[in-house]
This record gives structure tokens, sequence and C-alpha cells, in this order.
């Protein structure tokens, strides 16, 4: 995947760049709405990561720019920018998805992924993770090609940690993923340990093997 | 009551008055001018009448110019002259008509007649009758043009202002077209479209540069706790960091999350009370509190609370996204200040909306608990939450109250009718 990651704050543009170098992902970054729209001229990108306020303009330009030039790029709006007017605007001029920040990085490249398999991939495609596969289409689970019965939520855990495998995940950005920003529940972190529970024990007793590490105090990890 | 039928009311009362008045003041002076000529006429008469006795004929009846004089014999010595208004029968038209008369003590040898001369007063009352009539017609004219002008032309006058009226009512803050105002040929019109253009302009102007300041605000604020989320989220990838430094991790993603909630629910604060979200969608009502009941439905297990729901059809015209926060703060509250294996119920009926919940035995502060940062010593929340219901209730015209009965903690949101 390819990635263009537009954003003016300096410290959050090399976070982000350096999580998403991961499994083969190039990402490049701009800090500018001039340097972006060159960028996206000369080269073409999987995905743009999009900060609406930018210095030297606002970053729907990118979007209308994108439109003009008829480019299939995916976007995704990240903003400060809470407002509703802001996100229906840029969902309805093009953009793919809109993050208010702050987020977790975890959620981003998961939103990223969605995004890109919507978009770029067409969502015909099936995500393979050694002896797991999962139908992006259909919302199916396989095990060793059997197919094992998970709950919503246990669904949304599991594309969430293969999309950020081999990363730590706080409990706090699963918390987030799980329930949405309007949860203001997060003084209790119980209930995610259930569902981790519960789907450990599916993805075991389907015969796969043990890819989720508890990290004491922080979170989980998804890793071979 | 219209303006204009004020003024129609108005202005026929003051005009049947005046002319009521009028005609009063009219009827006497006619009536005393025509008195005043008939007694000269008499006084004529009266002096014919005594040359008559002085040429030395003897007092008889006599019709001069059918002026009836009477002679009638009397002991009285003295008699003032006076003038009144009498009843006599005219033998002409052989009717009893009114008429003025004059009497007065004359003398003819030594013996005192009273000389009573009458004339008819039918030319007065006809030409009285004959103003009555004029009057009258001209009351009717007047009343039905002051009708007519007062519906038509009034009413056209008044266009603008009913024009006017009609786009301020129908004025959105959040609305690109600016108010326009119908130009109009009064100038107070005139003016007041003028005052109300520039207000609109500086409303609009202030709601843009809130609205702006809001959105400066938040991205400001949000943009380095967005730094300091992905600083850690990348921090601690390292795994050589000891459970002492994860804890300490954990804390400060505990402390951001709040600080975010707490710049969440003072912008969204400062958006209600200065009404910038004006987004209105038809929402069921029933539906989003079931769906809401969905999203909580693990915490209720970790609780193992107890979720009852008595919901009838209503449907309220409101922003998706306040009626969200709504629920989200009632549903979450309610489980919030539960405890193990307590109960919470749902109600809608058309007029109110209801969430009673078990929880602390004790009543809450009532006057309090609206406030901004006022939360029970227990409560890990930042004390916004119903500071938000209220704001959103006052918006959306709804009323809010608390009460505590028999254990159960209940929130009542009364739909205005």
């Amino acid at each position: 995947m390819k990635v263009l990651v537009i954003e003016d704050e300096q410290g959050l543009r090399e976070n982000i760049t350096s999580y998403l170098n991961v499994d083969g992902n190039i990402c490049e970054s701009s800090a500018s709405l001039d340097g972006a729209i060159e960028k996206l001229s000369l080269y073409q990108y999987d995905c743009v990561l999009l900060d609406i306020g930018l210095p030297d303009g606002d970053g729907f330009a990118v979007l209308d720019y994108l439109k003009n030039e008829s480019k299939s790029e995916a976007v995704l709006i990240i903003s400060a920018r809470n407002s509703l007017d802001d996100k229906l605007k840029g969902l309805n001029i093009g953009a793919d998805d809109y993050l208010t920040k702050p987020f977790h990085l975890a959620e981003l490249k998961a939103r990223l992924m969605a995004v890109y398999r919507r978009k770029v991939l067409n969502s015909n495609n099936k995500l393979l993770f050694n002896e797991i596969s999962i139908d992006i289409m259909g919302r199916t689970f396989f095990v060793n090609d059997t197919p094992v019965i998970l709950t919503r939520k246990e669904y949304d855990i599991m594309l969430y940690f293969i999309s950020n495998k081999g990363r730590i995940i706080s409990k706090s950005a699963i918390a987030e993923h799980l329930w949405g920003d309007e949860m203001d529940m997060y003084d209790s972190y119980d209930f995610i340990y259930t569902h981790i529970k519960n789907l450990r024990k599916k993805l075991l007793d389907a015969g796969c093997a043990d890819y989720l590490k508890s990290i004491y105090g922080m979170g989980y990890k998804f890793s071979a | 009551m219209k303006l204009s039928a004020h003024y129609t009311k108005t202005s026929v009362y003051i005009s049947l008055s005046v002319l009521f008045i009028g005609a009063i003041i009219y009827y006497f002076a006619i009536n005393f001018i025509a008195d005043s000529q008939l007694d000269r006429g008499l006084q004529q008469q009266l002096t014919e009448a005594e040359e008559y006795l002085r040429t030395g004929q003897a007092p008889q009846q006599y019709d001069l110019d059918r002026d009836h004089a009477v002679f009638t014999q009397t002991m009285q010595q003295t008699l003032k002259k006076r003038f009144f208004d009498t009843v006599y029968f005219n033998p002409k038209t052989q009717k009893a008509e009114s008429g003025r008369a004059v009497e007065e003590l004359c003398t003819f040898n030594n013996v005192h007649y009273i000389v009573r001369i009458t004339i008819s007063r039918e030319g007065t009352k006809y030409l009285i009758e004959v103003i009555t009539i004029i009057t009258l017609a001209l009351l009717a004219i007047l009343v039905f043009t002051l009708f007519l002008t007062n519906r038509y032309l009034l009413d056209g006058l008044w266009k603008p202002f009913y024009g006017t009226l009609r786009e301020i009512k129908e004025f959105n803050i959040a609305d690109v077209p600016r108010f326009s105002g119908q130009p109009s040929k009064v100038e107070e019109f005139n003016e007041l479209n003028s005052a109300i253009n520039e207000m609109s302009l500086r409303v609009k102007d202030d709601y843009l540069s809130l609205k702006e300041f809001t959105e400066n605000a938040s991205h400001e604020m949000m943009t380095p706790l967005a730094v300091v989320t992905t600083k850690l989220d990348t921090l601690i990838q390292d795994e050589t960091l000891g459970p002492e430094q994860l804890s300490q991790i954990t804390d400060i993603y505990a402390s951001i999350n709040k600080s975010t909630r707490l710049n969440q629910a003072l912008i969204l604060l400062a958006k209600l009370e200065n009404k910038v979200i004006t987004d209105v969608e038809v929402i069921v009502l029933e539906s989003a509190i079931e769906s809401k009941a969905m999203q909580f439905q693990e915490l209720l297990q970790a609780k193992n609370l107890s979720l009852s729901q008595q919901l009838t059809h209503k449907t309220f015209e409101a922003s998706k996204y306040l009626i969200d926060i709504l629920l989200n703060n009632f549903f979450s509250n309610a489980i919030r200040h539960n405890y193990e294996g307590g109960t919470i119920e749902v109600m809608l009926s058309e007029k109110e909306l209801c969430f009673k919940n078990t929880g602390t035995p004790d009543d809450l502060a009532q006057q309090h608990i609206f406030e901004r940062f006022k939360k029970g010593k227990e409560s890990q929340g930042m004390g916004l939450g119903l500071t938000l219901v209220k704001n959103i209730c006052q918006l959306y015209r709804l009323g809010i109250s608390y009460s505590h009965v028999n254990g159960m903690h209940i929130f009542t949101v009364k739909f205005p009718h």
C-alpha cells in the first residue's frame, strides 16, 4: 500500500509515517497543501491521509483536485475539527472516511486498511494470516478453511488485530475502536477482557495457534 | 386583532362620537336660530295687535296670515311677556300642529286681555328633518368610506410589514441567504428593514466567528493531544519497557482520554449555548433507544443489570448527534451509578421519556445536579454530562427534571405539546 500523509504537525506526521512504514507499506508525507498537490500530480498513491486544517489552505482543496483529475485515491480525513458540517462536507465531496483527532495509531491503521480494501481492492479479497482467512465481503471467518462463528464485536477485534499485527495495542485503543468515541465508560476495561477471552478460546478450539499475547498492564499484541 | 382592525375600530368610534355630539349641537343651534327667527315674527305680530287695539276696535279673534291671535279676558293685573312652544289646532289642515306662541297682557277700555299669538313651526320641523337626513346620510357614507379605506388602503400599506415579519420568522442563522426585507414607500418600514438587516448581519457575523472560534479552539487543543497519543502508541511498542513504565503510560492514556472528553464537552456546551447546532431530522425515538441499549449491552451484562423497556412510538425533530449524546448520558449514568444486579427502567410515551435506575440510597442534590462540574463523590465522570443533557433539553424546549422515589433515581424528559 502506498500512502501519502498530508499533515502539518511535524510530531504527528513522523509518528504516522513510522507506524505505517511497516509490512511493506510505502509512506510519503507532505506538510503543506501545495506540496501535497504536487506529489499527487507526479505519483500514484493508494491512499491519502488528509488533515483538513493546513497552513496554506483548506484540505478540502485536495479532494477537489482529486475529483477534477479523476484520480481514484482513497482518502481518509483526519481533523481536529469535530464539527458535523465538516464531516458531512468531507464525506460528500469524496472522502472515504473521517477520523477525529486525537486518535490511536492502531485505529488510524485499521481505518486506512478498511478504506483501502473497500476502494482499491473492491472488497473482493480475502484477508490471510497463516491459517486464518477472513472473507471481508461476507464478514466470515475461517481457521484452516473451517468457518468459525464470531460475534460482531469479536469479528471487529479480529480485523483490528490483523490490521495492526505485530503491534502492541493499548486497551484504551481497543475500547475506542469497539465502542466509538461517544462512549464515556473507559473507567472499566473488564468487558474488553471478556471479549478477548472468548475470542481466544474460539480460536484455540478451532485449532488456531495462539497469536494473541497479553501485555501486562497495557493491552494486547497479535503476532505470529 | 390586527393593527388595521384596531385602526378601523378606533377611527369609526371617534368619527361616530364626533358626529353624534356634532348632531346634538347642530340640532340645538338650529332650533335656537329658528326660534329666535319665529320670535322676531311673533314680536312683530304682537306690535301689530297692539296697534290694532289702539285703533279702538274691540279685541276679537282674527286670523292674520295663518297666524292665530287669541284675546282672552282676564282678571290678572300683570303678565310678563313670554315666548313658548305649544300645540295648536290648525283649522286649515284640520290637525294639531306644533307652534311657537307669544303671550302678553293688553288693556282695552280698562279690561285686561291676554293676547296670545301662535305661528306654525312646521317649516322649522321640516328643515330639521331634512338636515337630520342629510347628516345621517353623510354619517353612513363616512363610516363606509372609512371601512373601505382601512380595509384596502391600509392593508396594502401594511403589506411590506407583514412581508418583513414573515422573513424574520423564517430567518435561520445557518442559512446563507441574507435578510432582504420588502421595499416600501413608507419610511418607517424601510428603516425597520435596514435595522433588521443590520442586526441579522451582526448576528451572522457573531455566529460565524463563534463557529470559527470553537473549531479553532478544538483544533488547537486536540492537535497536541493527538501528538501525545500517537507518541505513546509508538512508545509502547518498545518491549523492553517494564510494568512500572507501562502502568504510568496507561495513566497518561487515561488522562488524555479525560482531557479529550472534557474538551469535546466544553466545545459542545459552547455550541449549544450559542445555538450553533442547527441540523434537524426526524428521529424515531424508540428505535434510537433500542439501538443505544444494544450498544451498552456489554456494560449492562458486566454489572449484571436488568434493563426493562416500555416504549411507544414517538418521533421527534432534532439533531441526531445531540439526541445520541442525550441517550448516551442517560444510559451511561444509569449504568455507572448503579450497583451490581440493579435495575434500569426506560419508559417512552407520547408525553415523556423516563429513565429510572437503582443506585445510591441518597437523594442527589436536586438543585445542583444539572450544574457544571457538579458530581457525586464516587463519580468517575467529569460532571458535564447532565449539564449537556440540560442544555440539549433547553435547546429543544424539553422539560427535564430529577426525582428520587422509592430508592429509584428518576430522570424525566417532558416533550413539548
